[in-house]
């Protein structure tokens, strides 16, 4: 009894449980479910979407909010794109450039940030606009098709079964963060500076090296999922990170994030996007109208914010 | 740390007659009316027709829906607060109003205000839930965004409603004197009377108060829950007005005008509000910067429309100048706290 | 009225440059305004200063609004008419809410044509030059059910933006043609003319029902190119599939098997033509009364602006159809549709 309270205080235990009846209910009343097509489609969309999300969570560490997620990984996804089809680089080089205009993108976040002392919100939407804007001046809206196949090629390729080689960054970045956050200096430090800006830079952390870190990490996230998208979709698409905005702070709550900062964790906020696409997933599969996946995105973040307002009464650990 | 006199709303007609010259001078509105002279005379001199009948005409049209979206946002930043779904709650409210005029065969005027009423219903749901779950409101309303325009695209699916009175499109298409839209001047009518709230009314200086320090109000006897809940109701019927506008502009009431979610909104809701020198924290408002700062952000996205820089960097610039009034304002803020220190 | 116009918009402060011309040859200056960004109008641009090189017009150019959205259309064309446009070819960013500004445009004497989709009547607009998209999709269906032969016709239909006024004249053309045909139309998936949710939506779908499904038609641009990767990731799946339009990608599928064959729609002919046409309006023409105008669901002054079925045969010389089109089109335009003296 004892054991199920205590498993019921972690962040992974509720998200896990939901997946698998999700997964279990979907499966009865459709057989094509588990299909290994279908389990590559699933796949697909969680390794872009555990990327975005994961870009906000660790935003969502400090205690700040990102708005521009969407646009850095837009900017980086027709960067790369266009730097292979413009310049004619080669596509190792762009995917560095890439991700490096993606963490210019985030430092730039950070030091606005820290150096003006204005809010996370009004920084980044002010961002949000700039990158945008950078995107849709360079491409005119219009999509860059010069994708070379070998990176077509790395978007369709499986690594064995139905996994897909586009998981594959992503389970890389999930370890990485997870072992950031919990085994590194600079994730305990992000965490502090989260629970309590104040008192961490009291205790001798540097609070301004710390944001923009954080800032910069969530830009390299963002680029990367943005070069992902690329890579499926095979096409250097403008509005590439559009409709990020919701979803990226959909899983981290879902995954027991707390917005005031100082508690996330990687393995639930992986559940979260999961859980997300599993939805979106089965009102294809049973035919329900498509607009309610916003609905249901919706109702999800308010009953997560709701969950986690209830579980927090009861004191718990710093999980991960 | 800023003086006393600048914590007061400023009057939709000027300073006050009572303030030092200097002081209004530093102020955020005479910087925004400073920026709008010369920005104008810029365009003028620069950008072929842009101060000619028919721009002015549309540069009123389209500011009277931006400054409307502005004081929609307004009202919720005053409480500390955010309202993400302005731009879905107005797109509902156009909706609805569509669907009284051709479901159920209201007649318009009756239409227009049940739409604004479900649009005040829409800014209760977001301000009982903000009080009730004691959670930020950015949480809430980036949740409820999702939810009213997922459930107005599925109601509606997604169709128009295009057999509106021609009531609604003579309207957007009505010209004084061949230039000056009626659509601005309604919007100058709402920020007069948000103007008066705000100043002259015990509930607007509560609404002041319970943006400040919310327990200090509660303290004095202020219904805070009652006064936050009023706020983003408030906003609901704004963003309604607004929308209302756009659909009097097209003569017809479109899911997507407003972009997916109704995103396309925050921008300008920001902007304004930003731009104008109110406050994120709350406790603050001023409602002639709010409309300044809507006014010279549909200027500037019309003249460089007019310039042929190229529609497509014209979010870049706006983005840009929300960073730099920002700093500006910024350093405005710490020049003044000096000099009064000193 | 023209010089009305001109005389308002070219009062700037100081801005007289081009304010005194009065010819009404050379100072036609018209705009080609997409509803948004879409790869379906890039071929507008070159139309557009093809024909003003031909017709020595002083310019015709293609403005692009930044987002599909009506209101961003709206300001481009205030814009546009307050610089001193004079002429437009639009595709209505809604088929009734863009009345209302195309309204305001020809109240300044500006002549409107409406390209690739229609204004619902009434409209200032002199005719609608567009793909009988109903005609189109009815005509891609035919050939669809054609390729499946004999046994279960069993069609998934994949169309664009419902706010696109063409995208109910599809779907109603594509069940008109199933029916007449014996087949079913089992699903049809709306509103991803853009390729995320369009990749999202596709994928789930024909990973769940794949075996349910015979034969797919598309009948926009997007989904077009997704549906044909999608194909081609799955292998033998024995659907046969027609796209529309002329996108790398479907070409591609085409001439290698994977799709059985695209309609092709002119929008070349379009920009060109409708330039032409705007030059004519301009300089005194009237559209004549008993011009043999087609009718849709929206407008009775509409002309085909031509479509043609091309398969693994034409791939690579679609082009050529293209052109014929328009040649099609233009030697008999003026003494068919227009009045002038």
């Amino acid at each position: 009894m004892t054991q199920i309270s205590r498993l019921s205080r972690t962040d992974w235990f509720g998200p896990l449980l939901a997946t698998i009846i999700a997964i279990v209910v979907i499966r009865a009343f459709s057989a094509n479910f588990l299909s290994s097509f279908n389990i590559q489609i699933l796949l697909l969309a969680i390794a872009v979407n555990a990327l975005v999300a994961y870009s906000q969570m660790i935003i969502i560490a400090i205690g700040q909010m990102n708005l521009s997620v969407g646009a850095i990984g837009g900017l980086a996804a027709i960067s790369f794109v266009g730097m292979i089809e413009v310049w004619g680089i080669p596509a190792p080089l762009a995917v560095i450039l890439a991700l490096a205009i993606g963490v210019g993108c985030g430092v730039i976040n950070g030091v606005l940030i820290r150096i003006t002392g204005i809010s996370a919100f009004v920084i980044t939407l002010a961002t949000l606009s700039i990158f945008k804007g950078i995107n849709l001046g360079i491409t005119e809206a219009q999509p860059f098709y010069g994708v070379p196949d070998s990176v077509k090629a790395f978007g369709s390729a499986l690594v064995f079964g139905p996994i897909p080689w586009l998981v594959v960054p992503t389970v890389l970045v999930a370890v990485g963060l997870w072992f950031m956050l919990s085994r590194m200096p600079v994730g305990r430090f992000i965490l502090a500076v989260g629970s309590n800006e104040h008192a961490a830079g009291l205790s001798g952390i540097s609070v301004g090296a710390t944001v923009i870190i954080a800032h910069g990490i969530s830009g390299l996230l963002a680029a990367i999922a943005g070069v992902l998208v690329v890579a499926r979709l095979q096409i250097g698409q403008p509005s590439i990170g559009d409709d990020w905005l919701i979803l990226s702070f959909a899983a981290p709550v879902i995954g027991g994030a707390i917005l005031a900062g100082g508690h996330v964790s990687v393995s639930a906020t992986f559940l979260g996007v999961v859980i997300v696409a599993i939805i979106t997933q089965a009102l294809v599969l049973f035919n329900i109208d498509p607009f309610l996946v916003q609905v249901v995105l919706g109702a999800l973040i308010l009953a997560a914010v709701g969950l986690n307002k209830l579980r927090a009464r009861a004191p718990i650990g710093q999980g991960t | 740390m800023t003086s006393p006199d600048s914590t007061l709303p400023a009057s939709p007609l000027g300073p006050n007659a009572g303030r030092s010259t200097t002081h209004f001078f530093l102020s955020n509105e005479f910087g925004l009316i400073l920026l709008i002279v010369i920005f104008a005379m810029i365009f003028g001199a620069t950008a072929q027709g842009f101060l000619s009948k028919f721009n002015l005409f549309t540069l009123g049209r389209n500011s009277a829906v931006n400054i409307m979206i502005g004081l929609s946002m307004m009202t919720v930043i005053v409480t500390g607060g955010l309202n993400l779904a302005v731009g879905a709650m107005g797109v509902s409210v156009a909706m609805t109003c569509g669907w009284l005029i051709e479901g159920v065969g209201v007649p318009w005027p009756l239409a227009i205000l049940g739409a604004l009423a479900f649009g005040a219903a829409l800014g209760w749901i977001n301000g009982a839930m903000v009080v009730k779950t004691g959670l930020h409101s950015f949480i809430i309303t980036l949740a409820t965004m999702s939810i009213f325009f997922g459930a107005m695209i599925f109601l509606t699916r997604a169709e128009s409603f295009r057999e509106l009175p021609s009531a609604f499109s003579t309207f957007g298409r009505m010209k004084f004197g061949g230039y000056l839209s009626p659509l601005l001047l309604v919007t100058l009518v709402v920020a007069l009377l948000l103007a008066w709230l705000y100043r002259r009314t015990l509930t607007g200086r509560e609404m002041l108060a319970a943006g400040a320090s919310p327990a200090a109000a509660e303290l004095s006897g202020i219904r805070v829950d009652r006064i936050i809940t009023l706020c983003h109701m408030l906003s609901g019927v704004l963003a309604g007005l607004a929308a209302l506008m756009l659909v009097a502009r097209n003569g017809a009431a479109i899911p997507s005008m407003a972009g997916q979610l109704g995103q396309d909104w925050l921008l300008p809701a920001f902007l304004g509000p930003v731009l104008g020198g109110t406050l994120l924290q709350g406790g603050k408002v001023s409602v002639l910067g709010t409309v300044l700062g809507a006014f010279l952000v549909t200027m500037l996205s019309s003249g460089l429309l007019m310039l042929q820089v190229g529609a497509f960097w014209v979010q870049t610039f706006l983005g840009l100048m929300l960073l730099v009034a920002v700093l500006l304002d910024k350093a405005r803020r710490s020049y003044l706290a000096r000099r009064n220190l000193a | 009225m023209k010089t009305y116009i001109h005389a308002i918009t070219m009062a700037g402060l100081f801005g007289t440059a081009a304010a005194t011309s009065a010819l009404a040859a050379d100072d036609s200056r018209f705009g080609l305004i997409p509803g948004g960004p879409h790869p379906y109008f890039s071929a507008w641009e070159q139309a557009g200063a093809d024909a003003a090189r031909d017709y020595g017009l002083s310019a015709s150019e293609y403005k692009v609004p930044q987002k599909w959205e009506l209101s961003q259309q709206n300001q481009l064309l205030e814009s546009l008419l307050s610089q001193g446009y004079n002429g437009f070819l639009i595709f209505p960013g809604d088929p009734v809410g863009a009345v209302s500004t195309a309204e305001e445009i020809s109240g300044y004497g500006a002549p409107i044509i409406a390209g690739a989709g229609c204004y619902k009547d009434p409209s200032p607009a002199a005719f609608c030059l567009g793909t009988d998209t109903g005609n189109s999709a009815y005509l891609g269906a035919k050939e669809l059910i054609k390729a499946m032969g004999d046994g279960q016709k069993r069609i998934a239909h994949f169309t664009g933006f419902l706010v696109d006024p063409n995208t109910q004249l599809r779907i109603d053309a594509v069940n008109r043609a199933a029916e007449e045909e014996g087949a079913t139309v089992v699903q049809v998936i709306a509103d991803i003319d853009a390729p995320e949710p369009a990749e999202e939506k596709i994928n789930a779908y024909l990973a769940a029902n794949a075996g349910d499904v015979d034969g797919i038609i598309t009948t926009a641009w997007v989904p077009a190119v997704v549906a044909a990767n999608a194909l081609r990731k799955m292998g033998d799946s024995g659907i046969k599939m027609v796209g529309i339009d002329h996108d790398e990608v479907v070409l591609q599928a085409i001439k290698d098997g994977v799709v059985d064959g695209t309609m092709l729609q002119n929008p070349y002919g379009q920009g060109y033509v409708g330039t032409f046409a705007l030059d004519k309006l301009r300089s005194g023409c009237t559209v004549k009364d008993d011009a043999p105008f087609g009718s849709n669901a929206l407008t009775d002054k509409f002309i085909d602006s031509g479509t043609a079925y091309v398969d693994a045969s034409s791939a690579d010389t679609y082009l050529d159809a293209m052109r014929a089109e328009t040649d099609r089109l233009l030697a008999d335009f003026e003494e068919k549709y227009l009045n002038c003296n």
